[in-house]
């Protein structure tokens, strides 16, 4: 009976502070919202990757791959011929785009139909037949989804033009792959098979293959033949299970995502403070009420359920708005993090965005946990005093100021233990990231402390604009500390947090700048198009070469390669150089220097400063790289400075490159114009020269520096959104927390109303207290700001992507966040200020 | 003769994206599916633009013994009778077929650097089969496989594209391949020929010699299929091959030694609308002379009017055999547990111009070839009313 009453007088409370109620659900909605949406759009684009590489894997045990991630197609006939393996199959894929529909990038899979029943299962075309002879020929003829046909508005019979590196193609669209479940639609999407012979003329592969695939079976047999295949593999091609390489490639985004996951947090953690606000609030609120009840004889612990029983309420109903609102979220997120992804990464295309109900279920569990979580702390507060004292305002007041000496001690022991696990050897970003929190709870356990040090030093400042008014605004903040103390703390996290990401990225984009503007030496650029702007493999026609290397007005031509290499044993990216006098300057060494021209220089690489990083190399280490003669050893001559790619990279001199490769392809050119020559006038000239010809970007150093901060900015995009979302999270958290204080001050206003106060002095009053503690707050933000920026920049993007950042910071921002802070508080007095003024003493009075 | 092959070959055609979209839907269905084409829908495929065979050609040899990719049809066949010393029966086949898929040959993309090779109007497709018929004493074989075993039929096709030597055909030295599948000349003249198969632990490798001249079918090689002008195709055999090899089965190796039969045909043909099917017999007479017949069965059941053979003398010397010379009774049927079809299984056979009477009777009954399209191709024996005996391959499609 007891606890019914108590549930009732629960309600009753929670319903007669509506807004209050509101806005903590909405604080814990969005905190939930962040990270749901961001664990929908992670999951969403790893899951649209795997069925991508699903529909190209299909049955396939094994791989057979070469170097470069090309194999030389006589690997596959040498295997047909001997009868090694019935069960193989060649595959050719790819991505084109298609430039009657701006945006859209197509999967093309090349098969040998005749070999194909035992791999994959297209269904569909079936009816209609497919004739062979066409789907052979030397046109290019290719069957698609239906489901991309009909998005491309085009039919059985119809042609498709794409594109691949600037040369284009009509595609005769044989048939349609129509597919029996929502499953297979979605892997099929976006894809056209071809045959081989197609597939090697439209992504000029001539005499390659992509690999060839095979279904061994899982048996004593099958290990035999395995061995079997093995032996006879010619150097440079190995083989392996067909798993292995999809993981490989969702591991290169681990990084990418696990930040975005962290970022997603630290809008919960903000959340967090804001449900602890509401209910000491709500505690504090009743004091009275919890000290007669304790008098009349109910239990400890039925106040402390009554207590988590509200939290549990405003946790759940915020956890199923946010829920709701992640998922709307999400949708937009996903669009973000795949361009990010594309951007930086691989091709990856996100049809469907997938709710799952794991990624729902986490976000439930984080809602109401982190809401139990915060409430327990008052919850223990309110029961373990004795009923007498519980009833006495004063003696929380009393209580806080006595700690207050304890609560430095042991924030600094906080900020200590956090320093050390920084401090610790490895390279965990969880545990970075645990220590992240820890600096931002010492920074919260020093506020009260810090509050009561400002109020001391700012009182007569307040004074100077408010009078009396102004001194008891400043008063008023360390009377009721217990509670500005946390307001002030919640909003200080939440600037402090648009600090470190702000700084972050501001640094990150600063030495992008730097970096870009030492290796962008020459003048123009030439690549074809490719579809992931920092992996550009993409290959420049011979004749274009030509055209480009003797055009009049060009002093010097570089050419770079890019290729995808086995490298110790993972897929890594190998960049070619033609060495030179001007390019040397564009590569700046953090470990070793040049090797180009040493007397070993065939045997010697340099890696990219991130590559170093994940994989702990360094001069004087060696490096197993899978050439097109074999596996050969080369050592490393440097460490450069690169952040093109967190992945890492290779670089080898062309020399090199040519001894041990059998490709004579280049990715890219450089050119120097000869001084004195205008740069557009010789651009211009060049496009007349290549008229008619391969399709190519050509760029100017400006450009192309524009270019590459568009992407870097694109990839921060998804951060940047993150940040606001804190930022509206902690704005939330301090218009509750300060209207809370504020309407809770009612009576004591009434009181000075009472006695002469006049509604435009409460005005005042409550305005400039809310100022006071924005400004506070905005000011404590800045060091806690910093110091995430520090941890951010120097041991987070280390730890996880291996990148030297210089860390750069402008006042401006610092400026901007203490305005921040000035501006939510005084938004967040306006309702209270408002409804104070207005409210008639007597009636606040009335209850005595 | 043996229009299985030019069905089935039209038959890939069409089905080739079938075996690949649905062969791996349901694997055991799948089969059944595949072979489920109508042979007449098989073999209406368009002829325009492809060589048709001509009355009055002139075989020219070696040259006709390799490819002629002009037609849309062509195929290199042999079939034979094997046996260990111990006794121990085989019966096999080993056929390569080529098909034009389109009359035209890869032509030029109008981009000269990107040119796959892989492109092709060319399609293989093979078929091996290997009757293992039983017999013979413990012990005697090499291995230890000891008694006679369980018949057993095995059969097995594949597919190929005649490019990036995956597959082809030459005319000198005489060479047909399909993979590690192979019929290998000599290098000056067609024999001795070496057949290579092998599938899992199925293997074949023998080496065959002529014991007989060369055979032109039809009239001097042009042998008529239908009405239609151009509905024939150029054919010419040999009839008694010596064979001498080994045979592989679940890595025992077995020396044998027989007698095979080799087809070479190449035509731009298709059924006529009321052609159900044919059978078509090889026999190989133990007082050295052979039989080629076909019926080429009518929708309604009769014989039509394009049914013919030739009969081989010991000699070498053949001469045709007419419709009206030759009558078959059928003894028996069998139906098959893999398709549910009824084959006729057992024939008398009477030459009455030649006094020839024969009793045929397959050596198994169950030697029928679950391919894309569905046909029985077995080894039989031959009794007479005289002392003569023989062996011999019969071929039988169209039935359901």
């Amino acid at each position: 009976m007891t606890t019914r009453l108590l549930r009732l007088s629960s309600f009753r409370y929670l319903l007669k502070h509506p807004l209050l109620m509101a806005l903590s659900i909405l604080g814990v909605a969005l905190g939930v919202a962040v990270v749901v949406a961001i664990d929908l759009a992670n999951t969403s684009a790893t899951e649209a990757f795997r069925l991508s590489s699903e529909a190209v894997t299909g049955r396939a045990t094994h791989s057979i791959t070469g170097s470069r991630d090309l194999l030389d197609e006589r690997v596959y006939r040498d295997l047909r011929l001997n009868g090694s393996i019935r069960e193989a199959a060649p595959i050719i894929d790819g991505y084109v785009s298609a430039p009657g529909d701006p945006g859209r990038t197509l999967q093309v899979i090349g098969v040998d139909p005749l070999v194909e029943g035992p791999f994959r299962a297209y269904t569909g075309a079936a009816d209609s037949g497919l004739d062979l002879g066409q789907f052979m020929s030397a046109r290019p003829t290719g069957l698609l989804s239906a489901f991309t046909a009909t998005s491309l508005g085009i039919t059985e019979g119809d042609s498709l033009e794409v594109a691949f590196e600037g040369k284009r193609f009509v595609v005769s669209i044989l048939g349609l792959i129509n597919s029996e479940s929502e499953q297979a639609a979605r892997a099929l999407d976006n894809v056209m098979v071809v045959d081989i012979s197609t597939a090697q003329n439209l992504l000029r592969m001539d005499g390659k293959l992509s690999r060839v695939e095979l279904i061994i079976p899982d048996s004593e047999g099958g290990a035999s033949l395995l061995q079997s295949i093995e032996n006879v593999l010619p150097e440079g091609a190995q083989i392996e299970p067909s798993a292995s390489k999809t993981d490989t490639l969702a591991q290169m985004t681990r990084a990418f995502s696990l930040n975005l996951v962290a970022l997603s947090l630290l809008a919960l953690v903000v959340g967090m403070f804001l449900i602890y606000n509401t209910v000491t609030f709500s505690i504090v609120q009743r004091r009275a009420m919890i000290g007669r009840l304790r008098a009349l004889g109910v239990t400890r612990r039925e106040i402390f359920q009554l207590i988590l029983g509200e939290a549990l309420l405003i946790g759940t109903l915020g956890t199923i708005l946010g829920l709701f609102a992640g998922v709307a979220l999400g949708t937009g997120l996903v669009q973000l993090v795949t361009q990010s992804i594309n951007d930086l990464y691989y091709v990856v295309r996100v049809r469907s965005f997938d709710v799952s109900l794991w990624s729902l279920a986490k976000g439930m569990a984080l809602g109401i946990g982190a809401t139990l979580l915060a409430a327990i702390p008052p919850a223990r507060e309110a029961t373990s005093a004795p009923a007498s004292s519980v009833m006495r305002r004063s003696e929380e007041e009393t209580k806080l100021y006595r700690i207050i000496p304890k609560l430095v001690w042991i924030s600094l022991a906080t900020a200590v233990a956090a320093f050390g696990l920084l401090a610790l050897p490895g390279n965990s970003i969880p545990l970075s990231y645990t220590a992240l929190l820890l600096l931002i709870l010492a920074f919260a356990g020093l506020t009260p402390g810090a509050v009561i040090l400002f109020t001391r030093w700012f009182k007569p400042v307040l004074s100077l604009f408010g009078g009396v008014v102004g001194r008891m605004a400043a008063q008023g903040t360390v009377t009721s500390l217990s509670r500005t103390a946390v307001a002030i703390a919640s909003l200080m996290i939440a600037i402090s947090a648009t600090i470190g990401v702000g700084v972050m990225v501001n640094s990150f984009r600063s030495t992008v700048e730097v970096w870009l503007s030492y290796t962008l030496q020459a003048d123009v650029y030439i690549s074809p198009p490719g579809l992931v702007f920092r992996r550009n493999d993409a290959t420049v026609s011979p004749d274009v070469e030509a055209v480009l290397r003797n055009a009049p007005g060009v002093a010097a031509a570089y050419s770079v390669r890019t290729a995808e290499v086995t490298a110790g044993g993972r897929p890594s990216d190998l960049i070619v150089v033609e060495p030179g006098p001007q390019r040397d300057q564009g590569t700046r060494f953090k470990e070793g220097g040049r090797i180009w021209g040493d007397a070993d220089e065939l045997e010697k690489v340099v890696v990219s400063e991130p590559y170093s990083f994940r994989y702990d190399v360094h001069v004087g280490d060696s490096i197993d790289i899978a050439t097109d003669s074999g596996l050969k050893t080369f050592s490393v001559g440097g460490v450069y400075y690169d952040y093109g790619s967190d992945l890492g990279a290779i670089m080898m001199s062309r020399k090199t490159y040519e001894a041990h490769f059998d490709d004579r392809g280049i990715s890219g050119i450089s050119l120097y114009v000869e001084p004195g020559k205008d740069v557009e006038e010789v651009i211009r000239s060049l496009r007349i020269g290549l008229e008619g010809k391969q399709e190519v970007l050509m760029r100017s150093n400006r450009s192309l520096r524009e270019a590459s901060l568009d992407v870097f900015d694109r990839t921060f995009t998804v951060t940047i959104v993150l940040r606001l979302l804190a930022v509206l999270v902690a704005f939330i958290g301090v218009l509750s927390a300060l209207m809370a204080l504020q309407l809770e001050r009612a009576r004591e206003l009434a009181v000075m109303r009472a006695n002469g106060l006049t509604p435009r002095q409460v005005w005042k009053y409550v305005t400039l207290q809310t100022g006071f503690m924005g400004w506070m707050a905005g000011l404590f933000s800045i060091p806690l700001g910093l110091v995430l920026a520090y941890v951010l920049i120097f041991v987070i993007n280390q730890r996880s992507f291996g990148w030297t950042l210089q860390m750069e910071w402008s006042p401006a921002i610092l400026i901007q966040a203490v305005l921040l802070a000035l501006v939510a508080a005084l938004l967040a007095g306006v309702y209270p200020a408002w409804k104070m003024s207005r409210a008639k003493p007597a009636e606040a009075l009335r209850d005595e | 003769m043996n229009k299985i092959r030019i069905s089935s070959i039209v038959g890939v055609c069409l089905l080739g994206a079938m075996i690949w979209i649905t062969g791996c839907q349901d694997p055991v269905n799948g089969v059944a599916e595949r072979s489920s084409v109508d042979l007449n829908t098989a073999m209406s495929g368009d002829t325009t633009g492809y060589a048709r065979a001509r009355p009055g050609t002139e075989l020219v040899f070696p040259a006709d013994y390799g490819p002629h990719p002009a037609f849309k049809t062509e195929w290199w066949y042999f079939t034979g009778n094997l046996d260990t010393e111990s006794g121990r029966q085989f019966g096999y086949e080993l056929t390569i077929f080529r098909s034009a898929l389109a009359p035209e040959t890869p032509g030029n993309l109008g981009e000269a650097e990107a040119q796959s090779k892989w492109s092709s109007n060319q399609l293989y497709m093979g078929h091996f089969s290997l009757a293992d018929l039983g017999g013979g004493q413990g012990g005697n074989d090499q291995g230890n496989s000891g008694q006679g075993s369980e018949p057993q039929f095995y059969s097995f096709e594949r597919f190929s594209r005649g490019a990036l030597d995956l597959a082809g055909s030459q005319a000198s030295p005489f060479r047909v391949w399909l993979e590690d599948w192979s019929m290998d000349g000599g290098p000056d003249d067609l024999f001795p020929l070496r057949l290579r198969a092998q599938e899992g632990d199925i293997a074949l490798d023998l080496t065959l010699s002529s014991l007989k001249p060369i055979v032109l079918q039809g009239d001097k090689g042009f042998d008529r299929k239908g009405a239609d002008e151009g509905n024939a195709s150029h054919y010419y055999s040999f009839t008694r091959l010596e064979t001498s090899g080994t045979i592989g089965i679940g890595g025992d190796l077995m020396p044998v030694s027989g007698t095979s039969w080799k087809d070479h045909e190449w035509s731009t043909s298709a059924l006529d609308e009321n052609q159900a099917g044919w059978d078509w017999f090889s026999l190989q007479l133990s007082d050295n002379r052979e039989i080629m017949f076909y019926v080429l069965r009518e929708k309604d059941g009769g014989s039509g009017q394009f049914t013919n053979g030739m009969l081989v003398q010991s000699d070498g010397s053949y001469s045709p055999l007419s419709r009206e010379d030759v009558s078959i009774r059928v003894l028996d049927s069998w139906k098959s547990p893999h398709s549910g079809a009824t084959y006729p299984s057992g024939w008398e056979m009477s030459i009455p111009a030649h006094d020839i009477e024969l009793t045929i009777t397959p050596l198994m009954q169950d030697q029928e070839l679950n391919a894309t399209i569905r046909y029985w191709e077995g080894a039989v024996s031959i009794k007479s009313n005289t002392d003569v005996t023989g062996r011999g391959y019969v071929e039988l499609t169209g039935y359901k």
